[in-house]
């Protein structure tokens, strides 16, 4: 699903942003991307997205090279993409309810089922109350939800999540993570960036660590610490 | 193509940000006005050429003496002047009708004889023309002329002319405005879309992240732009014809010899069939759209 061939992303100034990152993510796969503040994850699900371009190397999504993508796709290709940003990203003059809609309206879904999976994916998310709120007049949490209720909607083959339950309560980012494993359950495959340790030790899939923009570890059923550390040290 | 939500997005985003909206739609509306005006003044001064040229005219006063044969033949002769467009036989009888109506039928009523001269009105292709025509008639045997002088020959020369010539001086003048104005128009409407696109450019790349393609976040904005052309050049248009239709009731009412043109507010029919309110809400509503569409541009690539 998703190939990175020895790829690196230096930002202007000289900027690290990933060095020499290769990896393959197989269909259907559950991937968390963990690693230290600044080492490269949401710079990853960026160059994914296309909305940066490497300076080095060859990234593969669903079998296109986004190298030889031409900007006209690249709407089709983030058609795929479900993503939650870590900044949300979400329109501020739309209410809730037309900010997910708006992924739909995107690939032409018919306004019935439109009207059908809006509230629908919305009580999934908890936020049945807030349908017609602004951005501006729910909390933060409540945005990250919006936000992933709109990567959700269109049921994308690709779900890319930077940080899905950062500002969310215990509880609901366990009602996240299980939506998450729900949808990797009909074959959509899921990259979750995450600093959320007890989430990725609970869950057990696969880990690729990052530092400093360098792959440093690719464990199957993986924790959130490597293996070596010395336990609770650095927690 | 989704319509319906492309409008409602359009009209939204119009409502959000109604500064914004009002100052494009001044800035149309004053546009509208000077594209307008010009529209108005020039039809004004065309017609008000054409009508003077058609008044180049030159009277031939003949003695009373003559008989209808020498008339007859003075006309034939005219006629087969190359200059010469049409020529007109005003007799006794409708000279002093003519007379009356000007005058008031008390003042004539009483004349024991009808003391004015039969006339020719001899018109020509080119005012440039008349002198040379004129001239030819000055020592017409047939010509009543007061002893010694040439005013069995009238007609107004040099005047009109100058007239004729400062029209056409105004007439260019005013084109040039036009066009510089055209230019100032099209600038201040991109200007101000580019203004209130710069304010959404976080939404447009937003979009560009959910896989919304260039045409889907276009439409609105080109819609919004449309519908800001159209208010705008529509609010323009009623003024303009309100304002021309005043001005020429004051004229007609004030000024006997004048009279101005109201430029029609639908249609014509004339040269450029369109009245004022089509013609400059096509113009308002394409400008507003293109504007739109070209302030986008820098935002629709990566
Ligand atoms: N637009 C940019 N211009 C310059 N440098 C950037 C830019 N975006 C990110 N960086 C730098 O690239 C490095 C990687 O950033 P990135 O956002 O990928 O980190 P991250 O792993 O997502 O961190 P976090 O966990 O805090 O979200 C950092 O050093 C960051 O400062
Ligand atoms: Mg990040």
């Amino acid at each position: 699903m998703i190939v990175f061939e020895n790829v690196s992303k230096t930002y202007d100034l000289g900027v690290v942003g990933l060095q020499d990152f290769t990896c393959h993510v197989g269909k259907g796969e559950f991937v968390f991307l963990v690693g230290p503040s600044g080492s490269g994850k949401s710079t990853l699900i960026k160059l994914i997205l296309k909305e940066l371009e490497p300076t080095e190397g060859r990234i593969l999504v669903a079998g296109r090279n986004l190298g030889t993508l031409t900007q006209r796709k690249v709407p089709l290709l983030r058609r795929n993409i479900g993503c939650v940003f870590q900044d949300f990203k979400l329109l501020p003059n739309k209410t809730v309810y037309e900010n997910v809609a708006y992924a739909l309206e995107v690939v032409g879904e018919p306004r019935r089922m439109i009207r059908r999976k809006v509230p629908e994916i919305l009580s999934l998310v908890g936020l049945s109350e807030k349908t017609n709120s602004l951005p501006h007049e729910i909390s933060g949490g409540e945005q990250q939800r919006v936000s992933v209720a709109r990567a959700f909607v269109n049921h994308p083959p690709l779900l890319l999540a930077d940080e899905p339950t950062g500002n969310i309560d215990p509880e609901t980012a366990v009602g996240i993570m299980q939506l998450l494993v729900r949808i990797n359950r009909t074959g959509t495959t899921v990259v979750v960036a995450t600093h959320d340790r007890e989430m990725v030790n609970r869950m057990r899939r696969r880990v690729l660590q990052l530092d400093a923009g360098r792959l440093v570890r690719d464990e199957r059923r993986g924790s959130y610490d490597q293996p070596t550390d010395e336990l609770g040290e650095e927690a | 193509m989704r319509v319906g939500f492309f409008l409602s997005e359009a009209l939204g985003s119009l409502r959000r940000n109604w500064v914004m909206t009002m100052a494009a739609v001044i800035t149309v509306f004053i546009s509208t006005v000077i594209l307008g005006g010009v529209l108005v003044l020039g039809e004004n001064l065309n017609r008000g050429a054409t009508s003077l040229e058609n008044r180049v005219m030159i009277e031939v006063f003949i003695k009373d003496e003559t008989t209808p044969q020498q008339q007859q033949e003075f006309q034939q002769r005219v006629l087969a002047m190359p200059e010469v467009k049409e020529v007109k036989f005003v007799s006794k009888d409708e000279a002093l009708r003519r007379f009356q109506e000007t005058v008031g039928s008390y003042v004539t009523k009483n004349l024991p004889t009808n003391p004015l001269p039969a006339s020719f009105e001899v018109f020509v292709n080119d005012a440039d023309q008349v002198d040379t025509v004129a001239a030819r008639f000055y020592d017409d045997p047939i010509v009543d002329n007061t002893p010694g002088t040439q005013d069995g020959v009238q007609y107004a020369a040099k005047t009109v002319r100058r007239m004729l010539d400062t029209i056409d001086l105004v007439r260019w003048g005013m084109w040039a405005a036009t066009i510089v104005f055209a230019v100032a128009a099209v600038l201040l409407i991109s200007t101000t879309v580019r203004l209130s696109i710069f304010a959404r450019r976080r939404e447009v790349e937003i979009m560009r992240l959910v896989g919304a393609t260039n045409w889907f976040i276009r439409w609105p904005f080109v819609i919004e732009g449309f519908i800001t052309g159209l208010i705008g050049a529509i609010l323009g248009a009623l003024s303009v014809y309100v304002v021309n239709w005043a001005v020429a009731d004051w004229l007609r009412n004030s000024v006997d010899y004048l009279e101005a043109y109201v430029y029609p507010l639908w249609w014509q029919g004339e040269g450029w069939p369109l009245g004022l309110l089509p013609t400059l809400a096509v113009l308002g509503g394409v400008l507003g759209a293109v504007g739109g569409m070209v302030a986008l541009r820098r935002y629709l690539r990566t």
